[in-house]
């Protein structure tokens, strides 16, 4: 809501300066975004009184005006103006004027005749918009007199962010009435007078309202011979520092009452409405309605009109029609101001997407018992600037009467909500100013009536936030409790997450943060057989148009970045959120996902480095899961087909997979335009990880006896899995066998076609003695030869 | 015992005895390497000689076997020793350059907002408060009705959201987790919801369409305003470590509280004196908070005449813009590693 200084000051007496008035909205919760003055871009400009006014001899459209500025001399100027005219007074811009938009004025000649200034508009001075004609000045401006000072101090513009509990604020004198309150001031009303001719309506204009639920009210006035022509200056200057366009007195009359009361008014061409008849009814489905900016919309059966006899005239509370708009040839004019239930007029305008600045105050509820006041002060104003006569009685009917409603308030409560030790002497100084009237029963209770045009003010606490709203929430002390007598359990889920991001961290990989929306096309291919996207319906753009279906599409993203940034070494993890609809049901599953690629350090001068390979992140992949304490785990391949051939998933049994990791598939790179072949990546299920995590670990003693070493070298078919030969020495390896390494591993020219040399070092170790031969030798026998039975595995021979 | 295990045998006795001698003889620290090789290597003397294994019969594997390892085992402590004898000589002065760049090990690191977020965690941890999560597609009654923002009001003007099928939305805040701590969970309740947020708002250097938010959530008897204010200012002063910042709260409007509050702490930059930081006002504007309103306990089945309760909100970005004086939101989901590895 943007508001001007003055207007407020017709309402209150305001003894703050323009920033000390904004931070005490501010700080009362109505926010002041900014606080400007008010511009007047133009100097040199003083009151001109036109002396004579003839027709150029050789343009029919300009004037010859003879202006006198006080000066001994007056001063000629040629003018185009249509309402240039003998004995008006208007600013004259003088040569050496700097006026809006940069335009400098000069003498100089026009067709033929010299002019020495300019007659300005309120356009060509940048007050207004309106440029049809020159500002004509009331006749008692003194002649000669600056411009500037005669209109007046300076003013300044307040833009109040208001909050959507409080539509009375959206007004003058809702915001006046908050100064007034905290500023301890009292709030100027206005008394309005009409003087209506004794004639009935009865003839004339009848309203019904057919929907009462969703029409609380209607109240109209019906005017007579009104003269439609441009409001004054002062109403089209508030207008537009507001924000709104003059257009011509009757509808400015209507936005200006508007924005100083709050309740949102329109003003009918009385011809055009048929039958003398206004019905409140809800729209036919399908109905058609064109708005009077010419706009076309289809409505549904929850849409509210206003009608005469035979069709819709208006969309009630949001814009009236075009068949029926003011127009310059307009005479007659039937008022209306009503009161509409707020949740429909916020369904209407957001289904036709219809804001103006009347639904924005009827979805927040207007004032039930404010359509009687706004509508006579238009009345008022229409007497004064519209010539209009007031014909008979108001029309009001009120279908559903709203009384002021009544809060009981405890002062214990009050205190015991805020931390605070008010006294019921400091309410009752406090809520008074707000219109609400206060009796207080007792020690603690209050009796409360609230003003109509508060509908936030429902319930105590509503009270409780006016209270502590004037009384400062700054003078509310700071507490300090002491919790901890009974402290909270620790969510375990997040410690496990917050472990494997520091284990992550500590493997060499850097946690990223990710947009977690990707397009359709990133995320088809990491989507679960059967499943979908999860696609928003309406989204910022096709690149972030659903949410992503795995996180390697994010570390893809990111290992992009930087390669494309040269940025050396991608090593990187990150944990959240990835989802995908399934059935029409939407799965939202954590996962934790790591990524490497490229080379595995820049060249040094004590390592020239490599590319990353499988067993890199494998090899990230065994410490992590040694860190969760998770053992026993088996690789087999993985399905997803976002993997190259190098490629495994992580079972813990049959029916339990950890997750998958490998070698990016080359037309996944190719997408991201990486250009190493060698990325790889590990995609692991956050809560399968969480539910086999080790939760206990229990110490296992070290042995205190000294672990005995031994060394087999092995010649086996170069198909069978070394993890399945490990697997087997562990199998047959007793009680004895601490650990298995592989120590050597050889494919090539000293080893027959189709075989493979591998070496392992077992080691023994018991906890009760020192091992001799006679404990390991049988081992190793039993261990050979199963080799042997099993896979046709030799100990290698030279 | 087979003729070829005595054979073998003797020849560990043989190998054994010559290794020793050439130990003895070698004059330096390349001799002996190069014994090491002769012997010890993967083409050396005493892989050869478990290359003969074969030639054993099977049940004499295991002692010859044992007699092989022992040879390695002995070779290995003598060559070492040997070694070990040359060592304490000082390197030849000439190579070592304590200059040349040291070896790095890979490093790792967190994102500087999850470091914000652990931070804030640890000062609620240690107040006493439990940390939650919840889903980031949210049902529009958990992240709308139960907090008191209906169909068809203006509040929901407040934040623009991403709208899925089906009345789900990606979560504006992370205020449905407390709707959803408080229907599993009985007063008192105290808990703080850090997690991932969602808002249609172009990115731009102080917008950006995802962005982490921390609320927290107290409910008890006799809760207050002024306790609100309390943890507020404790906050302020642990996160950013400094007994002197200051908490301003402003009257605000939230559905899901009332009274509901702005709050902003004292400029950080300036001490409060103004800056263009603050824009000169004294003031960093950090967020909303407020008593939770009667009607949120309405759904969660509280008794707002037994129970009351404060929460808040904070933006982890905002926070950690102000503590690493970061000036374009957007660089945190960029992930540019020359970014990641300042933290
Ligand atoms: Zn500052």
């Amino acid at each position: 809501m943007k508001v001007t200084l003055n207007w407020l000051k017709e309402f209150v007496d305001i003894s703050y300066s323009p920033e000390e008035l904004g931070n005490a909205l501010t700080m009362a919760g109505l926010e002041v975004e900014s606080v400007e003055k008010i511009a007047r871009p133009f100097n040199g400009v003083v009151i001109g009184h036109i002396l004579s006014c003839s027709k150029h001899p050789q343009a029919d459209k300009l004037h010859i005006c003879s202006v006198d500025t006080g000066a001994p001399e007056p001063v000629m100027v040629v003018c185009g103006a249509p309402n240039a005219a003998a004995g008006i007074k208007a600013p004259l811009a003088l040569p050496g004027a700097e006026l809006a938009q940069g335009l400098k004025v000069e003498s100089r000649e026009i067709r033929g005749i010299s002019s020495s200034g300019m007659l300005c508009s309120e356009a060509e001075l940048g007050l207004t918009e309106r440029s049809e004609g020159l500002m004509i000045l009331d006749s008692d401006a003194p002649i000669g007199a600056d411009f500037a000072s005669y209109l007046g101090e300076d003013d300044y513009l307040f833009d109040v962010n208001i909050t959507p509990n409080r539509p009375d604020c959206m007004s003058v004198i809702g915001l006046a009435r908050e100064i007034a309150a905290i500023s301890g001031k009292t709030l100027k009303k206005r008394e309005i007078k009409l003087q209506p001719t004794p004639e009935s309506l009865h003839d004339i204009i009848e309203v019904e309202i057919q929907d009462a639920k969703r029409c609380y009210r209607y109240s109209g006035r019906y005017l007579r011979h009104i003269h439609i022509q441009p409001s004054p200056f002062w109403m089209a200057y508030r207008l537009q520092n507001a924000g709104i366009r003059a257009i011509n007195n009757v509808v400015d009359i209507t936005n200006y009452v508007m924005l100083e009361t709050g309740h949102p008014l329109h003003a009918f061409d009385y011809r055009h409405i048929a039958g003398k008849k206004i019905i409140v009814r809800t729209a036919a489905s399908g109905e058609s309605f064109t708005t009077l900016d010419s706009k076309s919309y289809t409505l549904d059966d929850e849409t509210l009109l206003i009608c005469d006899a035979e069709r819709a005239v208006a969309l009630a509370g949001i814009m009236g029609g075009l068949n029926s708009e003011v127009l310059e040839d307009t005479e007659n004019v039937f008022l209306e101001s009503a009161c509409f239930e707020p949740t429909n007029i916020r369904r209407s305008s957001k289904k036709l997407g219809i804001s103006t600045e009347s639904s924005k105050r009827f979805e927040r509820g207007a004032d039930p018992n404010g359509t009687l006041h706004a509508m006579d002060r238009a009345a008022q104003l229409m007497c004064d600037y519209a010539q209009a006569e007031v014909v008979g009685d108001a029309i009001d009917v009120n279908a559903q009467a709203v009384s002021p409603r009544i809060i009981q308030l405890s002062l214990g409560r009050v205190n015991s909500m805020l931390g605070t030790e008010l006294s019921g002497k400091e309410i009752l100084a406090l809520l008074p100013a707000l219109e609400i009237k206060c009796r207080q029963e007792d020690a603690d209770k209050f009796t409360l009536t609230i003003p109509t045009f508060r509908p936030d003010l429902e319930r105590p606490i509503d009270i409780i936030e006016e209270i502590a709203r004037l009384y400062g929430y700054d003078k509310i002390p700071f507490a300090r409790r002491a919790w901890l007598d009974q402290s909270q359990t620790i969510n375990e889920r997040i410690v496990f997450q917050d472990h494997l991001r520091t284990i992550l961290a500590g493997l060499g990989l850097r946690e990223t943060l990710s947009l977690s929306l990707v397009s359709p096309a990133a995320t088809e291919p990491f989507l679960p057989s059967g499943a979908k996207a999860v696609e928003l319906l309406n989204p910022l753009s096709t690149e972030w148009s659903v949410f992503r279906s795995s996180l390697l599409i994010s570390l893809l993203q990111n290992t992009a970045y930087n390669r494309n940034r040269q940025n050396p070494v991608q090593r990187f993890f990150e944990i959240g959120n990835a989802a995908w609809m399934q059935d029409d049901a939407h799965i939202e599953k954590k996962q934790v996902v790591g990524m490497i690629a490229g080379e595995i350090h820049q060249p040094a001068w004590h390592d020239k480095g490599r590319a990353f390979d499988f067993y890199d992140i494998k090899g990230i992949l065994v410490q992590l899961f040694q860190a969760c304490g998770i053992k026993g785990f088996q690789f087999k391949p993985a399905a997803e087909h976002y993997w190259g051939q190098e490629n495994s998933s992580v079972w813990l049994n049959e029916s339990v997979c950890l997750g998958a990791f490998g070698r990016i598939s080359e037309p996944i790179l190719a997408a991201y335009k990486i250009k190493t072949r060698d990325v790889f990546a590990f995609q692991l299920d956050f809560d399968t990880l969480y539910a086999h995590r080790l939760q206990h670990r229990v110490f296992d003693p070290i042995p205190r006896f000294p672990s005995v070493p031994f060394d087999i070298a092995l010649l086996m078919d170069a198909n069978i899995p070394v993890g399945d030969v490990e697997a087997a020495i562990w199998q047959e390896g007793g009680t004895y066998l601490i650990s298995v390494q592989l120590f050597d591993f050889y494919q090539g020219e000293q080893i027959p076609a189709g075989k493979k040399s591998v070496a392992f070092s077992l080691t023994f170790c018991s906890r009760e003695r020192t091992l001799g031969d006679d404990d390991i030798t049988p081992v190793v026998t039993r261990i050979l030869s199963h080799l042997h039975e099993k896979y046709g595995i030799e100990l290698r021979p030279r | 015992m087979s003729e070829n295990l005595q054979k073998t045998l003797a020849e560990i006795d043989r190998i054994e005895h010559q290794c020793k001698t050439s130990l003895a003889a070698a004059a330096h620290l390349q001799e002996v390497e190069k014994i090491k090789t002769d012997y010890l290597g993967r083409k050396g003397s005493v892989q050869n000689l478990f290359a003969l294994m074969g030639r054993v019969d099977a049940d004499e594997k295991p002692q010859l076997g044992a007699a092989l390892n022992r040879l390695k085992e002995t070779l290995q402590a003598e060559i070492d020793n040997r070694a070990a004898s040359f060592q304490h000589q000082p390197m030849a002065i000439a190579s070592f350059d304590p200059s040349l760049p040291a070896r790095l090990p890979a490093m790792g690191s967190l994102h500087p907002i999850l470091q914000v977020m652990d931070e804030v965690k640890q000062i609620f941890t240690a107040m006493g408060f439990r940390i939650e999560e919840g889903p980031e597609i949210e049902s529009d009654y958990y992240n709308f009705e139960a907090l008191n923002i209906p169909a068809y009001h203006p509040s929901r003007d407040m934040q623009d959201t991403f709208y899925l099928n089906g009345k789900y939305v990606l979560r504006t805040h992370t205020s449905p987790v407390q709707i959803r701590t408080m229907e599993k969970q009985k007063p008192p309740v105290r808990m703080i919801a850090p997690g991932k947020c969602f808002r249609k708002d172009t990115p731009d250097a102080t917008h950006s369409p995802t962005f982490h938010q921390c609320e927290g959530l107290c409910v008890d008897r006799g809760v207050s305003f002024a306790d609100l204010k309390g943890v507020v200012q404790s906050f302020a002063q642990k996160i950013f470590d400094d007994k002197n910042i200051r908490v301003r709260f402003r009257p605000s409007f939230f559905p899901f509280t009332e009274p509901s509050a702005e709050y902003d702490f004292s400029c950080i930059f300036c001490k409060g004196k103004g800056c263009r930081m603050c824009k000169n006002t004294g003031w960093l504007e950090i967020s909303g908070a407020g008593m939770v309103d009667p009607a949120v306990f309405g759904f969660v089945d509280y008794d707002p005449e037994i129970y009351s309760g404060y929460a808040f909100g904070m933006g982890l970005e905002r926070i950690a813009i102000l503590k690493y004086r970061v000036n374009d939101i957007r660089i945190f989901f960029e992930n540019d590693i020359r970014f990641l590895e300042q933290f």
